[in-house]
């Protein structure tokens, strides 16, 4: 395929967005439909540009020497563009019915449009400026998703969200700049860039430089201590919590950890210096902080916020392994963690929209009103604690399989850290799960009264996800092995 | 065929279960009863096939790369399948009386039928993921009847039951993970997979991991330090789940423990070494304690479930002896703890039913008013206590015959004597129910007696368990044969 499709799937969606507030649709139906034929439409370019990968770097706007905006799709973007263009149109059909009673619903949709582009563009980028371009661009663009219902809250987490971001993206730059002065080059090649002969002498310099440029990136990834920014934003609409909060925003911190790493600073630079030693305990930090935090969070929403914290930085541990192996449990555990948070997070939009209940004790004896969100609930809670034959135990595996094989008592220890971590999953998934399906023996249902099942436009991709999560526990190994020649550099 | 005809004793009941779930019709119990009596007939038929032949090996599919599902049918497979079916068809008869007075028997009866089909599948299992797989399916899927009544009481319970066998779960999952490195598959192989190339230089991990696996499954064995969850979930199910529970359910545990020991590890790792000093201290210390545990506890039910603690540990320390009659003694008291004590619960659940009654010492004269019901509950309790020729004896003659010649310095003579005690207290908690039911004493109204026998449907499981018990010490003979063929195999 021509290289130019590249941009075309990236300003699709945004053009796409943007004519939403131009053109004066007759009706919101008309208008829904079209939102809905732009994602496919460019869900499906994306898959093609997958299958049919386009050889080459496309230079679209040139700087200056060296500095410029170009596309390139390499194993990497291949996952991380496939795996958005599979949620998005299934996230968008969701929104709409959920979206019915909140106003200004064009801007939304509008944003949510363009937010789909923008993080294309993070993943289709071929160098660090490019990424960093869109990077900064994704936080601008979520912003006015974030403070949708402008309440005194939401402008608060907003604004919270959006120092915590451009703070994160300015320590991300001192990495950046220091790659141009001492890498070849700012592409991204798998096994770094860094100009070895210039970069030995100032070694020390550079590890402390790639921690600064890691946290900094780890403020997206919300890593401890960075990360109180993503419950915060759960105030947003769940549309945009569970695609944005738990997949895009989010994962597009740890893309860009995992091109950090791998691509420009190079694993072989950075093993077994003092920095993966420290980034790594980081996230094991931030492993069993965020599940400690869930277990004592009583919002349904904030709570499933604090088990992303966990989950990212399960990836992040992965990805610090800093072999091949360890790339292959990130890249798995940011697919699977990504349909199971998903699932689970619009389940709880689900019971929100239908019940007006947003805290996790009111929640007793739903299940028997609403079956079909519960059961999708109960499919994504038993994926996140790692029963196997769902996603959640595929990714764990290959995880543990990756620390074991690097041999390091660190690793062994974050091991220990992903089990400690799963149990208190399941304290705080299914005492949710406990609550709905077993009120209590002096519980009346006639008290729930005519609560339902939300209508198909939400329960498809409810169900989808589900049976996704169910689909990647029993047949990940294509999946897995494809993981791993991009881990090899086959792509 | 073959395959299909294994692979259907555990879908078949497990298919049944969800459609009598499911069903939308509102039947009576005696209706369910039936059907699921009518299951699990067709599913016995299913394996007495399987039992038939040689050992069967089945490879169904791949979870991921490395994860295959993969079935055997072994000697010691069989005859946990076979105790399993056998308590399982009894507890149904039971139950269809029983459950007549709880609510929700819909849910009862499918998740019996359920968790039947999972056993299959944790007894067939031919590696240790696939063994895994079905254990936590186990788990969870015994919790509803963990919770069956639904009072606070009762969905505490479960909850704990849950987290309890979730955390050994876990453990037994990072051993899992370490293992996988050290051996050359997980495929159960008598003597073990380890892969001693791999494996050199790394054998405190490896003693670590063999640790924490026996710790893990001792979880569901309800071995010290972790058996407080037993004592609270087994007592509070309907009578026919807990005597499924503690004569069955606890025995997977074991049966995971002698997979990992026995086929994984390798008993050559671990002799001598402290992990069976560990192993034989924990299992000694439990027998002791539940023993005395029980000897103090007033409610009949629990006390039965603090004798399984015990019990069960006697079944440990045969284990953990690594010795070939030690081994035969263990698997024998496997076979007859799953009848003695089924019966004893199903006793126990028969006078709840008929009486009311649920403390020991409002049992005086009870065996006048259910005399048959009681003469069962004493024939079980006299095969437990070890009193000859009933089955309890053969089962602790080997256990102590195996600790004398085992070569283990101060176990080798504490063992028997803490079994001879432990003995001695099970005559103590568990017959004064019996003198006190038969011989009321002096001050007893007989002018209101009225005799309260239970029915038909209740009798016949309980006498032919309790027959089973005494018959099963008297004609030993084959039993022990077969039993010892698999030692012969194993050590």
């Amino acid at each position: 395929m021509s290289q130019y499709w590249m941009t075309v799937a990236i300003l699709l969606p945004i053009i796409g967005g943007i004519l939403v507030k131009v053109i004066p649709f007759p009706n919101q139906k008309i208008m829904k439909i079209y939102l809905e034929c732009v994602m496919v439409v460019t869900s499906l370019l994306v898959f093609l540009l997958a299958w049919n990968r386009p050889e080459g770097t496309l230079e679209v706007v040139h700087f200056m020497q060296g500095l410029s905006i170009s596309f390139r799709i390499d194993g990497m973007s291949m996952v991380f563009s496939v795996l958005i263009a599979v949620l998005w149109p299934l996230a968008m059909l969701y929104s709409f019915e959920y979206m019915e009673r909140e106003q200004h619903q064009r801007v939304f949709f509008l944003f949510y449009s363009v937010t789909y582009g923008v993080t294309l563009g993070i993943a289709y980028a071929s160098d660090m400026l490019s990424m960093y371009f869109f990077y900064e661009l994704l936080t601008l663009v979520t912003v006015p998703l974030i403070m949708h219902s402008l309440s005194r809250q939401a402008i608060h987490a907003t604004r919270k969200y959006l120092y915590y971001s451009l703070g994160g993206a300015a320590f991300a730059l001192i990495g950046i700049v220091f790659l141009m002065v001492y890498g070849s080059q700012l592409d991204f090649v798998l096994g770094g860039v860094l100009d070895l002969a210039k970069a030995g002498e100032k070694k020390q310099v550079l590890l402390v430089v790639y921690l600064i440029a890691c946290l900094g990136f780890g403020v997206k990834a919300a890593m401890f201590p960075m990360g109180s920014w993503l419950p915060d934003a759960g105030v947003a609409p769940t549309p945009v919590t569970a695609l944005l909060h738990a997949v895009a925003v989010v994962k597009a911190g740890v893309f860009a950890i995992i091109r950090l790493t791998y691509y420009s600073f190079g694993t072989d630079f950075l093993r077994g210096t003092w920095v993966q030693a420290v980034v790594m305990a980081l996230a094991m930090f931030s492993v069993v902080y965020g599940c400690t935090r869930a277990v004592m969070e009583r919002h349904i929403k904030r709570r499933l916020a604090y088990s992303t914290i966990s989950n990212l930085s399960y990836i992040i541990f992965s990805a610090m392994i800093m072999t091949p192996l360890g790339l292959v449990g990130a890249l798995t555990h940011m697919v699977c963690h990504a349909v199971m948070k998903i699932c689970s997070f619009l389940c709880a939009g689900a019971i929100m929209h239908q019940t007006g209940k947003t805290f996790i004790d009111d929640l007793n004896g739903y299940a028997k009103k609403m079956p079909v969100v519960f059961g999708c609930f109960l499919v994504s809670a038993l994926g996140l604690m790692g029963v196997p034959g769902l996603a959640g135990f595929i990714s764990k595996w290959n995880i543990a399989q990756a620390a074991v094989d690097s041999g390091r008592v660190q690793a062994y220890l974050g091991i220990g850290c992903l089990l400690i971590s799963a149990f208190l999953t399941s304290i705080y998934m299914m005492s949710i799960v406990f609550r709905a399906y077993f009120p209590g023996k002096e519980f009346h249902y006639e008290e729930l009264g005519e609560i339902r099942d939300p209508s198909w436009r939400m329960c498809v991709p409810l169900v989808l996800f589900a049976a996704g999560v169910a689909g990647l526990g029993l047949g990940s190994a294509p999946l897995v092995r494809f993981f791993t020649d991009v881990a090899n550099g086959l792509y | 065929m073959k395959a299909g005809i294994l692979l259907l004793n555990m879908c078949f009941p497990v298919l049944a279960g969800l459609m009598m779930l499911q069903g939308k019709r509102e039947y009576t119990g005696k209706k369910l009863a039936r059907r699921s009596l009518a299951a699990m007939v067709i599913a016995a038929c299913f394996l007495v096939w399987n039992l038939t032949g040689d050992p069967l090996s089945l490879h169904l599919c791949s979870l991921g790369k490395d994860l295959p599902v993969y079935f055997h049918v072994d000697a010691i497979g069989k005859l946990f399948a076979s105790v399993v079916t056998l308590v399982w068809i009894l507890a149904i008869c039971f139950a269809g009386e029983y459950m007549k007075k709880e609510q929700d028997q819909k849910r009862f009866f499918g998740f019996f039928l359920i968790v039947y089909g999972v056993l299959m599948g944790l007894c067939y299992a031919g590696n240790l993921i696939t063994f895994y797989l079905f254990y936590e399916m186990m788990t969870l899927t015994t919790v509803p009847l963990v919770l069956h009544t639904r009072t606070r009481e009762a969905i505490t319970a479960g909850m704990k039951y849950l987290l309890y066998s979730l955390s050994g779960a876990y453990l037994v999952l990072f051993s899992t993970y370490m293992l996988n490195r050290y051996t050359t598959s997980l495929d159960f192989t008598p003597g073990g997979t380890l892969d001693l190339a791999a494996a050199e230089g790394h054998t405190t991990l490896i003693l670590v991991c063999a640790c924490l696996m026996i710790l893990g499954f001792g979880v569901k064995a309800g071995m010290f330090p972790m058996h407080g969850w037993l004592s609270t979930a087994h007592p509070v199910a309907p009578a026919p789940a807990s005597a499924v529970l503690s004569g069955v359910i606890v025995k997977m545990g074991v049966l995971g423990a002698i997979r990992v020991v026995y086929e994984i590890i390798g008993p050559e790792v671990i002799r001598g070494t402290w992990v069976q000093t560990v192993w034989l201290t924990l299992s000694l210390i439990t027998v002791f304690m539940g023993s005395m545990l029980a000897y103090r506890e007033k409610i009949l039910k629990k006390r039965l479930a603090y004798s399984t603690v015990s019990q069960i540990s006697y079944i440990l320390f045969g284990l953990a002896l690594l010795q070939p009659q030690a081994l035969t003694g263990s698997l024998l008291h496997v076979v007859f703890h799953a009848c003695i004590k089924s019966c004893l619960f199903l006793c126990a659940g028969a006078v709840i039913f008929c009486t009311g009654k649920t403390r020991t010492d409002q049992l005086t004269g009870i065996g006048k008013e259910m005399p048959v019901t009681i003469w069962c509950y004493t024939i079980a309790s006299l095969a437990l206590t070890g009193i000859p020729p009933a089955s309890g004896f053969i089962s602790k003659w080997y256990l102590a015959e195996g600790a004398l010649s085992s070569g283990t310095s101060v176990f080798a003579v504490l063992g028997p004597v803490v079994l001879l005690i432990s003995a001695l207290l099970t005559a103590g908690y568990l017959l004064p129910v019996s003198m006190k039911g038969f011989l009321p004493g002096k001050e007893f109204d007989y002018a209101h007696l009225i005799r309260k026998e239970a029915n038909l449907a209740m009798l016949i499981p309980v006498s032919m368990l309790s027959l089973l018990a005494l018959l099963l010490g008297i004609f030993c003979g084959p039993l022990v044969q077969y039993v010892e063929k698999i030692v012969e195999v194993m050590l």
